[in-house]
């Protein structure tokens, strides 16, 4: 029935609907910046990788580990995303390799965006030098870092013996979005409830192809493995 | 995760898209949530319900959720196949995606590795 007369007549559909098929991605600008950052990297000379677990799982130690191992051998960076402070990006200087720190002030991953403000700090500490490894420790959080590309080559996602090994079945979208686990504190092993294989095959059941490794950087246990992967990274 | 950002982010796009067409309000918003992105929907639609009250053309706009079954590949038959996925309300518990256990159809393995599943995309949108 017609709304402004009352007569009988269906109103005369003025059909202005528009339907869109859009097909975009929802963090369509995060990944537009993700691949430049790849690009960008690339041009820098490096393989990238992005280092994602719960606060305190031990990606600052490894890196120190790892910084120690490789030094003099290849160029390293590091871009380190915290809520605040710059503690992180200190202990990575102390070992003599640029760090830059990036505070999200409270946000709970690193995007894509942040990362390239922080790669073109880095290439500006090295004064042109190239790098070969360049490393991005994410903000503590086993969840939010999983939806954002930041440009890495590998995802390496960090399990600590504390932790328990159910943390996969928990945070399974993040554990299958990694190209390497790594099982860190095995020197703990024997004071905790953490069954090695229960978490391995946890891992398998999400990922079958997945890798795991265990280690404990602080009593360089497992360390070889590490730094085998990350040779085999680099462009021969 | 952040769910109530990421639909902040999508009414972006649409309103953009919005302004392209020289339309006015929208009607209905189609997203498609892999079933590995770890978005949860009912966090997702919670999100668009109490941002769309902000925005008057969307007072009226319904989102429709597409949630499709995840696709993996046989490592040892490589075969490719889709499972049905156990999504309910208790999507928030993270164990009833594990509790699926997928078994190859063919071969009865195991091991089955995720094709794809972490998108996120906006489909389409119906304005006026
Ligand atoms: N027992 C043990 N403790 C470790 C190991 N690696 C790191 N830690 C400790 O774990 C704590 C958190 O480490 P940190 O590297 O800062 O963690 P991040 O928050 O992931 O960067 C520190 O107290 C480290 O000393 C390890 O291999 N074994
Ligand atoms: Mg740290
Ligand atoms: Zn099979």
């Amino acid at each position: 029935m017609c709304d402004s007369c009352g007569c009988q007549q269906d109103p005369v559909p003025i059909n202005k609907e528009k339907v869109v098929d859009v097909h975009e991605q929802l963090l369509a600008a995060n990944n537009e910046q993700a691949s430049a950052n790849r690009r960008h990297i690339e041009k820098m000379g490096a393989v990238a990788l992005n280092l994602i677990s719960s606060p305190g799982s031990g990606k600052t130690s490894l890196l120190e580990q790892t910084i120690e191992r490789l030094k003099g051998r290849l160029s390293i960076g590091v871009i380190e995303g915290d809520l605040e402070t710059e503690r992180d990006a200190e202990r990575i200087r102390k070992k003599g390799v640029p760090a830059v720190q990036l505070t999200t002030g409270g946000g709970c991953h690193l995007d894509a965006p942040m990362v390239h403000g922080g790669l073109h700090v880095l290439e500006h500490m090295a004064k042109g030098k190239k790098f070969d490894l360049i490393f991005i420790e994410n903000v503590g959080n086993l969840v939010c870092p999983a939806a954002f590309d930041l440009g890495e080559h590998r995802r390496v996602v960090l399990l600590s013996v504390p932790e328990g090994s159910d943390k996969p079945e928990k945070y399974p979208a993040t554990f299958r979005s990694a190209d390497l686990v790594l099982v860190t504190k095995t020197d703990l092993l024997p004071y905790f409830d953490f069954n090695l294989e229960e978490a391995t095959s946890a891992v398998k059941l999400l990922k079958p192809d997945l890798p795991v490794l265990p280690l404990a950087a602080e009593k360089g246990e497992g360390m070889d493995a590490w730094i085998d992967y990350l040779l085999a990274l680099l462009p021969r | 995760m952040h769910e109530m950002s990421l639909a902040h982010g999508m009414m972006q796009q649409v309103l953009a898209l919005l302004r392209e067409h020289g339309a006015e309000r929208v009607t209905d918003v189609t997203v498609l949530l892999g079933p590995f992105s770890g978005v949860v929907a009912e966090s997702f639609a919670f999100g668009f319900e109490v941002l769309k009250k902000s925005e008057t053309c969307f007072q009226d706009a319904t989102l429709h959720l597409e949630l499709p079954d995840p696709h993996y590949r046989c490592l040892e038959c490589g075969v490719e196949t889709s499972l049905p996925l156990t999504r309910s309300a208790t999507f928030l518990d993270p164990d009833c995606e594990t509790s699926t256990s997928s078994r190859c159809p063919v071969c009865a393995s195991t091991r089955l590795s995720p094709l794809g599943g972490a998108e996120l995309i906006l489909q389409q949108v119906r304005m006026e």
